[in-house]
């Protein structure tokens, strides 16, 4: 080591040391030239990465209204793995075989007419051997007319059969301005197409101006008000961002763009995928419509909730409290660890020791604190969390029964 | 009588020719640039032949120049070899500078705002060229000049260089050694990471607890009481502005000393009691032109050099997810350098071990050679320092040992092992369950009862076997309902376990034996363990993996499985709540109107008590391109 580090003469040095400064260079400039494809590799991996997080996220805090699997949830938010939201048109490649078969269609016709017009030239007449060659080639391209005519036969049949296809999507209010705007019987194929035009994606039927990931990203920071005349349960969505009161950072945000982004299957996107959205809420399961009406929603008067379970006797059980709980509803999303709600465990002693000492509170019941909070979640929000997290939907959501369980839950923790 | 109106060259050239004007020129020019040395000056001292001119013009740029003016004119041969100083005060000079170039490089491309630094790193490492090998470069050489220091601390001690007249160089080093942690340690937070920010929380709060004043000095330091935009803010001006500032100060103080005082001989050198550093004898001379200059360039090539191939092939700057003030990553420690002060922590009273004795040491320290006044530098008669020498270091290892998060902090046996295959990339490791290729992994249930491999069974018939057994037995019930839980769609959950396609997806394969081998590692804290890996298909680029792990619950007191006499750890049973029955087998009514319930245990058909089943899951996406695996 000695030896090696302390070169005992001084041209053995210099020599070594312009090794050693020319062998750097030589790396640095190695690796310049590598640059471009590494800064691209880790672009990639940088987006491979951001939508896991943005998976995550969206697990956590999204799937419990837009569905697991992104395909919506029953009467509470749009699906987003939905060809409809990345402006998909079912009928799109079947009108473009069309149009493309048409046009050849023109070319063939114009060709043929120049032929039989160099054939019928009355002033310069063709040579025998043209002629024969003449008709050889309209006979050609008569086949080749034919040909056209089937392939358009079948797209236009292929494209009537994916618009009965979604004559179930229309009536499971797949395109809500349907009704208003086309009625399918009567409208031609022309005013369809139009009608697709104006209404084929998310962004046309609000009239968004920017791009989709801006649409994505504006309606994840600032939330958006509920589509009533479509969900008549709609509570519109929660602003998430911390610049608008949520609480997500805006990597964050960004994050679950990526994710939203990323169901988008560009060309590969089928009619298969457009049923599969459970859209606008309307169907169950199976396509059916509910026949019995539910039993009406526990609603956010919290007096009259109270009279009535006293009346009708209405008592929770713990039991399934805690399943509609930490399930059904999923409470426990938020109300854990204490970080984005209350904790859940402590609930019962925090309320009557510390909430219901607050003068806003005198003369409640434990009974009462917990179910305003629930049906009416703005009323009263705690010191060190964000108004306006809670949704304040689940009187609607939950029936009486549901909602004296999940209280005589709470009351137990 | 001049050609141009003044005095010029052409009047050279005129008068003595012109190449002879042109030589005469450069010569002179070089002569001026080198504060003394002409070409052929130059040409010697290369050459390695003695100076011509009288008097000896290699001392000219020493006396005369700014760049020279502090280095020494030449050194005892003695000190210029490996022995006594290891080049340790050199390399720590090299890296103050290798750091500033690079460090002020980098910031170039870097706000010191939470809302954008983190975007920043990624800028760096994606959009602007060589932005990548110049983070790693100031990383690495920062991490170097800690250690380096740190060395060239116990260098000075153990060869008692300490000692009259150097007194006062120690002390100034000693400052530098702490600025060096500090700038290191101010270093830490500016990427905004997850490892920054943790890493600095845990350092700062240290500070805390300081009596009295502990809050306001962690305020000052955060500039709120979490780390946020002030605490950024400041942690950069730090890193930037005012320790800089002072290590430069420190830096010049220093190195004055050690010139004032010359370089001190090895102990064996010169007599007890004796500082002859700077009387050295003419044959003994080294000039620093040009051997010591041409060392120092050729130390300087090959410094660069080595991390210049460090940081191309076996480096790399860690950058973990953006920094989180509500997740609190596993396994959190501060920068290894204090993983001393956080090992002493878990001796005990946090002022005492975390500000105390981190205080005593470095006020020690500093005292040193004020404290041991014996004349003699030679190692057989400073037995009892050197042994204080070797203790500080053994007890700085032990306690950075101690600091480790393996070290004495509890954490459940299921939580880690499902963390060793499942954390994120940091400090070129990652969970092996990451690194899965992305086509092998194959969507389906498996396994780690699969391992157990039975010699008399096929692995279908034991896969079906474990199949039948989960389901009498209700823990595949119990997996599913916790991966409902866990927001897995409803239309993804499996409906039985499947054997690993081990020729297909042989890492796969690899990543469940080592899954089933960690399990079997704690068979006293999960026993009757299996676990599985549960894929899923999320989007056509990304897959869900979820990590189960189900086993009995024993009793756990204080981080430690209680065990009966027997050695067997004790079981905690399976109890339900039924309601009271008097003998005709009606309910019993308590005094408040009340059916009465009571707890009971869960009996088997056989009538044995049920071991109560604990289930615990995480999960993580893996993307495509997020290639882990490269």
């Amino acid at each position: 080591m000695g030896r090696l580090l302390f070169i005992k003469t001084i041209e053995g040095r210099i020599l070594a040391g312009i090794t050693m400064f020319v062998g750097m260079m030589i790396l640095v400039g190695w690796v310049a030239i590598n640059e471009e494809a590494r800064m691209q590799s880790f672009v990639r991996q940088h987006t491979g990465r951001s939508i896991e997080r943005g998976a995550e996220l969206y697990a956590l805090n999204c799937s419990e209204c837009h569905g697991e699997e992104g395909l919506g949830a029953g009467d509470r938010a749009p699906g987003l793995n939905n060809p409809h939201f990345f402006g998909y048109d079912p009928v799109g490649l079947h009108t473009a075989a069309i149009i493309n078969a048409n046009r050849a269609l023109v070319r063939l016709n114009k060709d043929i007419e120049n032929l039989l017009t160099e054939l019928t030239d009355a002033d310069n007449p063709p040579a025998a051997e043209r002629q024969d060659e003449i008709i050889t080639k309209v006979a050609e391209l008569e086949a080749q007319i034919e040909e056209q005519q089937l392939a358009i036969e079948a797209a236009v049949a292929d494209r009537i059969a994916v618009l009965e296809s979604l004559d179930t999507a229309v009536e499971n209010g797949l395109f809500p301005l349907w009704d208003t705007v086309v009625d399918i019987e009567t409208t031609s194929q022309n005013e369809l197409e139009v009608f697709f035009y104006n209404n084929g994606t998310r962004l046309a039927q609000v009239g968004w101006g920017g791009d989709l990931r801006g649409y994505i990203i504006t309606t994840l920071i600032h939330g958006r008000p509920g589509s009533g005349n479509v969900w008549p349960n709609s509570e519109g969505m929660a602003a998430w961002s911390q610049t608008a009161g949520g609480r997500f950072r805006q990597d964050q945000i960004e994050d679950l763009a990526a994710y939203i982004l990323n169901y988008d299957k560009g060309e590969n996107w089928t009619t298969e995928d457009f049923l599969a959205v459970a859209q606008y809420g309307k169907p169950l399961a199976d396509g059916s419509l509910p026949t019995e009406p539910p039993p009406p929603p526990a609603g956010d008067d919290v007096a009259g909730i109270l009279a009535r379970w006293a009346d009708e006797e209405i008592v929770g059980s713990p039991v399934s409290g805690e399943m509609l709980y930490d399930a059904e509803f999923g409470c426990t999303d938020c109300h854990r660890n204490g970080a984005s709600a209350p904790d859940t465990v402590g609930t019962f002693a925090r309320i009557s020791s510390e909430r219901l000492t607050l003068p806003q509170f005198a003369g409640y019941s434990v009974e009462q604190y917990l179910v305003e909070s629930i049906t009416r979640p703005g009323d009263y929000v705690v010191d060190g969390y964000s108004s306006g997290l809670m949704p304040a939907n689940f009187g609607v959501r939950m029936i009486d029964q549901q909602l004296a369980d999940i209280v005589s839950y709470l009351m137990t923790q | 009588m001049s050609i141009l109106p003044f005095p010029s060259f052409l009047d050279d050239v005129k008068e003595k020719g012109f190449k002879k004007a042109v030589f005469e020129g450069i010569d002179d020019s070089v002569e001026r640039l080198t504060a003394g040395l002409n070409v052929q000056d130059l040409r010697e001292a290369f050459r390695g032949e003695s100076a011509s001119r009288r008097p000896n013009p290699r001392l000219t740029p020493h006396a005369d120049g700014f760049w020279l003016h502090m280095r020494p004119s030449y050194f005892n041969r003695d000190v210029t070899g490996m022995y006594p100083t290891f080049r340790l005060g050199w390399l720590s000079s090299y890296f103050v500078f290798f750091e500033t170039i690079t460090g002020i490089l980098l910031m170039l491309w870097y706000t010191p705002s939470p809302e954008i630094a983190y975007g920043d790193m990624l800028t760096i490492l994606s959009n602007v060229p060589l932005g990548q090998l110049m983070r790693d470069m100031h990383r690495l050489g920062a991490e170097f000049m800690v250690a380096v220091v740190a060395l060239h601390m116990m260098r000075t001690w153990i060869t008692g260089s300490y000692k009259k007249p150097r007194q006062f160089t120690w002390f100034s080093g000693l400052l530098l050694l702490v600025i060096t942690g500090f700038l290191s340690f101010s270093g830490y937070l500016l990427p905004w990471d997850q490892l920054s920010l943790w890493a600095v929380t845990i350092g700062a709060s240290m500070a805390e607890a300081t009596p009295v004043v502990g809050d306001q000095v962690n305020l000052l330091l955060r500039g709120a009481p979490e780390l946020g935009a002030n605490g950024l803010l400041r942690f950069y001006l730090l890193h930037v502005l005012a320790l800089p500032a002072l290590l430069f100060v420190f830096f010049g103080v220093h190195y004055y000393k050690v010139v004032i005082h010359g370089h001190s001989l090895p102990p064996q050198k010169e007599n007890i009691g004796e500082d002859s550093a700077k009387r050295v004898p003419l044959d003994k001379r080294v000039y620093f032109i040009p051997d010591m200059l041409t060392y120092e360039m050729f130390w300087l090539g090959a410094t660069t050099f080595i991390i210049t191939v460090l940081c191309i092939w076996f480096y790399h700057a860690p950058l973990e997810n953006h920094a989180d003030p509500q997740v609190t990553p596993l396994g959190t420690t501060a920068p290894w350098y204090f993983l001393w002060i956080q090992g002493a922590l878990k001796l005990g009273d946090k002022f005492f071990w975390g500000v105390a004795f981190p205080t005593i040491a470095l006020g020690g320290l500093a005292m040193l050679p004020y404290l041991d006044v014996t004349p003699s530098r030679r190692f057989a008669h400073r037995r009892f320092m050197l042994t204080i020498a070797m203790l500080l270091v053994s007890a700085t290892t032990v306690l950075s040992y101690m600091g480790l998060a393996k070290f004495a902090v509890q954490t459940s046996a299921e939580t880690e092992i499902v963390h060793e295959l499942t954390f994120e990339p940091a400090h070129s490791k990652v969970g092996t369950g990451r690194t899965i290729p992305f086509d092998q992994m194959i969507v389906g249930a498996y396994t780690t009862a699969q391992m157990h491999h039975f010699d008399d069974m096929t692995t279908n018939d034991m896969i079906a076997q474990i199949n039948a057994e989960t389901a009498a037995n209700g823990q595949f019930d119990q997996m599913i309902q916790e991966l409902k839980d866990q927001h897995l769609s409803a239309n993804q959950l499996p409906l039985r376990f499947r054997s690993v396609p081990a020729d297909e997806a042989p890492k796969l394969m690899q990543v469940m034996e080592e899954f089933a081998h960690h399990l079997e590692a704690a068979p006293d804290e999960l026993p009757n363990v299996w676990g599985a890996l549960v894929i899923t298909d999320n989007q056509a680029s990304l897959k869900r993996l979820d990590w189960v792990v189900s086993w009995d619950t024993v009793l756990i007191e204080g981080g430690n499985v209680q065990l009966d006499e027997a050695g067997e750890p004790i079981l905690v049973y399976a109890t339900e709540m039924v309601e009271v029955t008097d003998s005709e087998g009606n309910p019993v009514v308590g005094d408040d109107g009340e059916a009465l319930v009571e707890e009971v245990p869960v009996l088997d058909d056989a009538g044995n008590p049920v071991p109560a089943r604990r289930i615990y899951s995480d999960h993580l996406f893996i993307h495509q391109a997020s290639a882990y695996f490269d």
